[in-house]
């Protein structure tokens, strides 16, 4: 055997190494991390505490207007909602398929669903998978709702509290709601706040990979 | 290569670019010492005189490969961070064909001619020139060409689930295919024989 080996030379012995890690990685296994999972829950614990793992509708609605494109919107919420009204630029993807959908885990992502279980559940998932940075929007799609679209603007407000007025009413006709005045809904019942029509720029697909040219060749 | 590191955060943008930097340099270099500097020794592949080329891309596709494959088997790398190319299947294909017929012509393809410029051949030159001037070309002819440099997507898809098979077998196969290649690469050249006189 000894002997057989020193006459194969340097190619044949570089052979036989790569036929036997061949041969081990038969039965080596999957070498991607499957749906089994790790958690370090001091460090997640640590995360909720300190409500880093946040973002804000206000947060949000500035950031589509700015037109920035460094952050993925997921929307959980069922196909048909989502085909109804979703928030601009979002993505639907249900808890279930986040794991299978292309998002690269360096990625920033911004989940959001009706109110804030769903998102809470799939940062859990997303964190636990080890996707660096996730975000819940706080309050979901109601908060959306209740504060950008369609905004409770007080009747009589104060000179310091007009600019911060005049902001809230822009950044609601912008995604096509209409601001609310105070206390309308009190003694009148509320009058039936019809979502806007899509019309904004959203993308209901995965932004088109290949943006980034990467040259490799020999 | 840089990739999973990078994107584990690392090092950042300036430090990537040197590293970059770094191994592009080393992969030159070898390139260069591989005999890969010599449109004659490169276009000799095609008339199956001189499997040099084969066998250097086979090896270094095995070794990164098995490398990949069991450093994330043990956990070090985590393949899910390297960037899959996205899959068009018939504009690959006919890029392919683009590609090997440019090689057999001008006997470099991109990289290599960068490695016989830097040795100040003449030929790799004009093939560089070629190539700037190809870019040029495609980027001003893109808008017509877009439909079909999109067309029939696969996604960012691999073999393993292209055939639905576990990675290991994968892993295996193409180990076998190469040292297959090798043999038959080793017996035709002998049967053939080296007509090149290197200069």
């Amino acid at each position: 055997m000894k002997q057989k080996l020193a006459r194969l030379g340097l190619n044949g012995r570089l052979a036989l190494i790569a036929f036997t890690l061949g041969l081990i990685a038969l039965f080596a296994g999957n070498p991607y991390q499957g749906s089994q999972v790790t958690l370090d829950a001091k460090e997640l614990g640590i995360m909720v505490d300190r409500e880093v793992d946040h973002v804000t509708v206000d947060e949000l609605a500035d950031w589509i207007i700015k037109g920035r494109s460094d952050y993925r919107l997921i929307d959980l919420r069922p196909e048909n909602d989502f085909s109804a009204y979703h928030v601009p630029t979002a993505e639907n993807v249900t808890v279930a398929r986040l794991t299978e959908y292309p998002i690269q885990r360096n990625e920033k992502i911004i989940v959001y669903s009706e109110g804030g279980i769903h998102s809470a559940q799939a940062w859990m998932l997303l964190k636990a998978l080890k996707y660096r940075g996730v975000y819940i929007l706080r309050g979901g799609l109601e908060e959306w709702r209740d504060r950008i679209l369609f905004p409770n603007i007080p009747e009589n407000p104060t000179p310091d509290q007009a600019s911060l007025i005049e902001t809230m009413k822009e950044v609601s006709r912008y995604f096509g709601g209409t601001p609310q005045t105070w206390g309308q809904g009190k003694d009148s019942p509320t009058p039936a706040l019809t979502l806007p029509k899509l019309e904004m720029p959203s993308s209901g697909s995965p932004a088109v990979p290949g943006k980034k040219k990467k040259k490799e060749g020999c | 290569m840089n990739a999973p590191f990078y994107k584990y955060g690392l090092f950042q943008d300036e430090v990537s670019l040197v590293v970059a930097f770094v191994i592009g340099i080393g992969f030159g270099f070898f390139l260069e010492r591989g005999g890969f500097g010599n449109g004659r020794k490169l276009a000799a592949q095609f008339y199956f005189t001189d499997m040099t080329v084969l066998k250097v891309m086979f090896t270094a596709i095995v070794t990164a490969m098995v490398g990949l494959y069991y450093l994330s088997v043990f956990g070090v790398v985590d393949l899910a961070l390297v960037y899959v190319n996205p899959t068009y299947l018939l504009p690959q294909v006919l890029g392919g064909l683009i590609l090997g017929i440019g090689f057999v012509i001008g006997g470099y393809c991109p990289g290599t001619s960068c490695v016989a410029v830097s040795t100040g051949r003449i030929d790799g030159l004009v093939y560089l020139l070629g190539i700037v001037a190809g870019i040029f070309v495609f980027g001003e002819a893109y808008p017509l060409v877009k439909g079909f440099y999109f067309a029939t997507p696969m996604g960012q898809i691999t073999l393993p689930q292209l055939f639905n098979l576990p990675y290991g077998v994968l892993v295996f196969a193409v180990v076998a295919m190469a040292l297959g290649a090798f043999a038959a690469a080793e017996w035709g050249e002998k049967k053939l024989g080296s007509r090149i006189v290197e200069n």
